[in-house]
């Protein structure tokens, strides 16, 4: 019995332990940022109200948050798990772009086919898509050595002008003013959970993936050679664990997770491909795996929190004149703090 | 002057004005680099650096106040780069992608604050050229080197004046010593903590003049991103350049010739979508470091903090 108390004493501690710099990197984070609205003559608190609450005031903010909320996690989930293996993918906008090709390619080619067929098509496309847009960088640090950060994102570039290629000269729908693709067939669009406000089932999905690779990670011989890598690349080498093929299937599996987030902007929510359609994913997606420092445990939580901050902004933005953008430096503030929380805690 | 060399011309003087934010934002890197410090930063520099730029430059009317502010701004950002990795010795790598996003951030939220949103793009003046006198009359050369905005005098000088400091100075030899072994420097008396803080807070200005450079020469006003991944490319252009200063000048020249080539096949129309035209750059910076793998190499101590109290150097 004490036994037991003892124990639970000392979980909660340890858990206490962990939450307590987030939180006080929270609250410096919006201390900081409003004392600038503050400066600039914004009411604070309102605007403190509307950033944090919007999400829960009404269901339309609830399920626009729910909305947010698969992109983020996916997006943090494709940075996380190479970073697991010890590299960065800086590349998930790309990724997400080439496979939201990829989807709406395979769903406008056979927009004809029923959804049990279409569906599983058209997500399958954005996977593996993803998954071969990453898989150039991964080959090129396999193969020469070639550090994974700088080519990521210079496949990001390429994939904008790519998109742009499809929208405009492929599919274009002419009655659209800005670059978008005809519609995908009926078939491939993912059922909606909610009718009004729309919520469709990509998030079903989201969660089951995130829930997968936790495991996989966490309980699989596979998954405990990706975390050695990472930990010590070359005691694991020494160990026997091929590290270099770690790194390589690490990156592809993060470019299909992005790719699966791309196929899901496309089934699920605009049902066509449509430019811009990453919006700033990618950077958020960052954002949430540093301040979970890369624990695939915490990440689905920090992301629905950002998913909170970011619906919240937006309103900020429609009902205190206060720019979108004020959300990014809340987000980036709050990395820094939870960072240097690490350097208090050394010392 | 015929029809070819009239082409030449105009191509050349193109990819000397293009060179300049290449060259700012990697020298810069170089800088920090040759000391250890490796910053990740630099998009989000340029962009905050363009966007405080602008803003100087509009609210004063006046060039120079937005180069000076976008220095200034710059400066900080290395400031706060060798605070959190040479004091409190952060992760170099995390720390540089922080303020990236805090540069982007603030980027696109000044400009809404400062000016607010108008229908008409708020317009600075463009940076003027200024023929220098007498050399500005050489037939071709005249024209291509001469006959410039100062800020393309200035990168081609800083090139020279860095080559010259880094390779025939005592002060170069030290900088050199603390990227490739911080302890030997240290027991020397080379103060590794100033000339790194030295550095990232003087490579962070370069790179947010780089900035706002963007504004003043191409577009007259600030655009969300408009740094396209410059910053990146400068990284790589760095790495191939083998942290050397005039190695870095030939690689910037060559970025310069690859972005003007893929805008003017673009305007010809080869029958190439120019979607494909616009990938160039970025497709040359991957090929760039496949080659540049084989023979370059980078300061041993790059990307990693020095602990004056610990025995070993990794």
């Amino acid at each position: 019995m004490s036994e037991q108390t003892t124990e639970l004493g000392h979980s909660l501690k340890t858990l206490a332990e962990t939450l307590i710099p987030y939180i006080v990197a929270v609250v410096a984070a919006f201390v900081v940022v409003g004392i600038f609205l503050a400066a600039l003559g914004f009411n604070v608190l309102q605007a403190y109200a509307t950033i944090l609450f919007t999400s829960f005031r009404t269901p339309f903010g609830f399920i626009q948050t729910l909305q947010k909320y698969v992109p983020l996690l996916l997006q943090a989930l494709a940075f996380t798990v190479p970073l697991t293996a010890g590299k960065f993918n800086i590349g998930g906008e790309g990724q997400l772009i080439v496979g939201a090709i990829g989807a709406a390619a395979v769903g406008i080619v056979f927009a004809g086919l029923p959804l049990p067929l279409l569906l599983p098509l058209v997500i399958l496309a954005g996977i593996v898509c993803g998954g071969f847009w990453a898989a150039i960088p991964a080959w090129l640090l396999y193969q020469f050595g070639i550090n994974e950060i700088l080519t990521t994102v210079m496949m990001n570039f390429v994939s904008f002008s790519l998109i742009d290629y499809v929208a405009t000269e492929i599919w274009r729908d002419p009655a659209a003013g800005h670059p978008t693709t005809v519609p995908i067939g009926a078939g491939g669009e993912l059922p909606l959970l909610v009718a009004r406000p729309p919520l469709n089932s990509g998030i079903l999905l989201a969660l089951f993936v995130a829930v997968l690779v936790y495991v996989y990670v966490n309980r699989t011989p596979g998954g405990y050679e990706l975390v050695a890598t990472g930990a010590n690349a070359r005691a694991s080498r020494v160990f026997g664990i091929n590290v270099r093929t770690m790194f390589l299937l690490s990156l592809i599996a993060g470019g299909a997770l992005a790719g699966l987030s791309g196929a899901i902007e496309v089934a699920g929510v605009h049902h066509r491909l449509i430019e811009g359609l990453q919006s700033n994913f990618l950077l958020l997606g960052i954002i949430i795996g540093l301040i979970a420092r890369g624990n695939l445990l915490a990440v689905p939580f920090v992301a629905f929190f950002i998913a909170v901050l970011e619906v919240g902004a937006s309103a900020l933005q429609r009902t205190m004149m206060i720019p979108v953008e004020i959300a990014f430096i809340v987000e980036a503030l709050i990395l820094l703090f939870v960072l240097l929380s690490d350097v208090v805690r050394r010392r | 002057m015929d029809q070819f060399q009239v082409q030449f011309v105009s191509f050349a003087r193109l990819v000397m004005l293009a060179m300049v934010p290449y060259v700012l934002a990697s020298q810069g890197t170089m800088l920090g680099g040759r000391t250890g410090l490796f910053s990740v930063s630099q998009e989000g520099i340029m962009l905050v650096g363009a966007s405080v730029g602008f803003l100087g430059a509009y609210l004063y009317d006046s060039i120079l106040v937005g180069a000076l502010l976008a220095m200034f701004v710059g400066g900080l950002f290395g400031l706060a780069l060798a605070y959190f990795t040479t004091t409190l010795k952060m992760n170099q790598f995390v720390i540089g992608l922080s303020l990236f996003f805090i540069g982007l951030g603030l980027s696109t939220l000044l400009p809404k604050i400062v000016i607010g949103v108008t229908l008409q793009p708020p317009l600075i003046p463009t940076l003027p050229n200024v023929p220098i006198p007498g050399l500005s009359q050489i037939p071709i050369l005249g024209d291509i080197f001469f006959n410039q905005n100062v800020l393309v005098y200035f990168a081609i000088l800083l090139s020279i004046f860095l080559y010259y400091l880094l390779y025939k100075t005592s002060i170069g030899l030290e900088l050199r010593s603390i990227g490739e072994n911080p302890k030997a420097a240290d027991s020397l008396g080379v103060n590794v903590f100033l000339m790194r803080y030295g550095t990232a807070i003087v490579g962070a200005m370069l790179m947010g003049l780089a900035g706002a450079y963007l504004p003043m020469v191409y577009a007259g006003t600030f655009t969300e991103g408009m740094a396209q991944g410059r910053g990146w490319i400068a990284i790589a252009l760095t790495f191939f350049g083998g942290w050397s200063p005039h190695l870095i000048f030939l690689g910037a020249l060559f970025f310069a010739g690859v972005e003007i080539l893929a805008l003017r096949v673009q305007v010809g129309g080869f029958g190439v979508p120019y979607q494909f035209l616009l990938m160039l750059p970025y497709i040359a910076t991957i090929l760039v470091m496949i080659f540049a793998s084989r023979w370059v190499r980078a300061p041993a101590f790059l990307g990693q903090n020095y602990d004056r109290e610990k025995r070993t150097l990794a």
